[in-house]
């Protein structure tokens, strides 16, 4: 059997706009998550390297909890399970907002948060302790010496596997469409199953994807660059 | 110029070989050879086909009508399960010899399989709570549930253009969703809501709970789907469906799994197996 291509139907018209509106959705998730899983996994990092023990042990907790289990059973989690737990109020007031999607943020994010903690704190602990201790000793808090004299170090040698995390996270967006969340590969499955034309449609799906990833690679090379390097040079 | 002629020689023989290629696609007599006839069916939708707890075995409406067809073709069968959206290219790629598994002809699917005669005929309804949902208008702006890669999907969107359709995987976890009350309504044929209620009817935390309102948005007749110009197949499978309404078969596997004794009691109507081209053209 001989394949007919046919690119007009990911190019122009009705399932162009499906594609650009899953795009839409896929960058908005991968966008809120993103800055929402730097945020608690910096958090959670400093948890776990805090000499208080049941705040390390939570965060300790927390870190094989989430890194050990598929995301998949995540967002099935939050989506399904959160009923089971929440009083038939909120049940019912989540139903009517856009609840697949939020859903889909914080499965996401904490998920990513994990791994988030674990190379911010690699970061932290490349810092030699003595800079700890030059902090403490000249009268800074604990925590103002984090905020101003290890993480902005630690943050810059980040940056790499930070690239990675978010990258991993927009391509883990895609399973978002298991519970109805229409991003781009939801999309792409759409048109396939309009017009049996899945080649182009996931064709389609691929360089968006690998255009969002260059993206956010660019970014953050630019964000080290311009912001992170001349600090570090001064 | 014998170089010349050397070329087209060897063009004319690839192009006769593409043709037996072509021509070559004759399941009707490669399932006899193998003696095995692969069916893609549906593993979890009953009444149509589901495993058995208890003795593992696939059964159903499918299941019977494929046992039938491979009973006359004097060949073991193999079910292999397949999902709305995985199995025209399941087909496609010869991994099954046929698609027995709730599928509703329409032409776009036409272009790219053949479809044996109607072997079942059914609407696209609503599963809901009961009394939330009187007619389509109740629909509007809500969020309804269905399966991804089914007509369903494309029907409701039609239907009601206001709604957010959600699409899961398979048709229970759209059910889980109405039970939670994501979503006001599970769209897709009668036949398989009518076992989703059968189910939701027999727990007794959601028994009478949940409704199928009267009113339909599609017709939906199902057909066994075969590859593309495997003429001598089709004729076949055709044949032996007809053969079916004409000794009561068809009547029976009915009444065995929509009867009023049934776990999804639905009306057959006037619906009978005909040389009927329904839904392909």
């Amino acid at each position: 059997m001989t394949y007919k291509f046919d690119w007009a139907i990911v190019t122009s018209g009705k399932y162009f706009d499906w594609i650009v509106s899953g795009f839409y959705v896929t960058i908005k998730l991968s966008a809120v998550s993103i800055a929402l899983s730097f945020l608690l996994g910096l958090i959670i990092a400093i948890m776990r390297m805090s000499s208080f023990h049941p705040v390390r042990w939570f965060a300790h907790g927390y870190l094989e909890f989430f890194r050990n289990t598929p995301l998949l059973v995540q967002i099935f989690f939050w989506y399904f399970g959160s009923y089971k737990v929440l009083p038939a109020v909120a049940n019912d007031w989540l139903a009517r907002q856009d609840f697949e999607f939020a859903a889909a943020v914080i499965a996401l994010t904490i998920y990513t948060s994990a791994f988030i903690a674990e190379d911010i704190r690699s970061g932290v602990r490349s810092i030699p302790k003595e800079q700890m201790e030059a902090a403490r000793s000249s009268g800074f808090s604990y925590i103002r010496s984090m905020q101003y004299i290890i993480l902005p170090q630690a943050v810059r040698l980040t940056i790499p596997p930070l690239i990675n995390q978010f990258l991993n996270l927009m391509k883990n967006s895609s399973l978002a469409m298991t519970i109805g969340v229409a991003e781009l590969m939801y999309q792409a499955r759409q048109v396939e199953s309009y017009t049996f034309k899945g080649f182009e449609a996931f064709s389609a799906a691929t360089l968006v994807y690998v255009a969002i990833s260059f993206t956010i690679t660019g970014l953050m090379t630019l964000y080290d660059k311009t912001v992170l390097r001349p600090l570090k040079g001064r | 110029m014998a170089r010349k002629i050397g070329l087209f020689v060897l063009a004319l023989t690839m192009v006769g070989a593409m043709c037996g290629a072509a021509l070559a696609a004759d399941t009707l007599a490669d399932v006899k050879k193998k003696g095995v006839l692969v069916a893609g069916v549906k593993d979890s939708l009953p009444p149509f086909g589901s495993v058995d707890p208890n003795t593992k075995e696939f059964v159903g409406y499918d299941i019977d009508f494929v046992k039938y067809i491979a009973k006359k073709l004097g060949v073991k069968v193999e079910y292999k399960p397949v999902s709305s959206a995985n199995r025209m290219p399941m087909l496609m790629e010869s991994r099954i010899d046929l698609i027995a598994a709730t599928m509703t002809k329409n032409p776009e699917r036409a272009k790219q399989i053949d479809f044996s005669y109607t072997y079942f005929l059914t609407g696209q309804k609503f599963l809901t709570k009961k009394g939330t949902v009187k007619s389509l208008k109740d629909l509007e702006g809500q969020k309804i549930a269905t399966a991804k890669g089914s007509t369903s999907e494309q029907n409701v969107a039609k239907a009601v253009p206001s709604a957010t359709v959600l699409s899961f995987d398979d048709y229970p976890q759209g059910v889980l969703a109405l039970q939670q009350g994501k979503a006001i309504a599970v769209t897709t044929d009668e036949s398989i809501l009518a076992g989703q209620l059968g189910k939701l009817e027999k727990n007794p935390a959601t028994k009478g709970q949940y409704e199928i309102p009267e009113f339909a948005i599609s017709e939906e007749p199902y057909g066994i789907g075969m590859r593309k110009g495997d003429t001598n197949f089709v004729k076949f499978v055709n044949d032996t469906i007809l053969e079916m309404e004409k000794n009561g078969e068809a009547a029976k596997i009915f009444e065995k799994w929509f009867g009023p004794n049934s776990d999804s009691p639905i009306a057959r109507g006037n619906f009978k197996i005909t040389a009927d081209k329904r839904g392909t053209e």
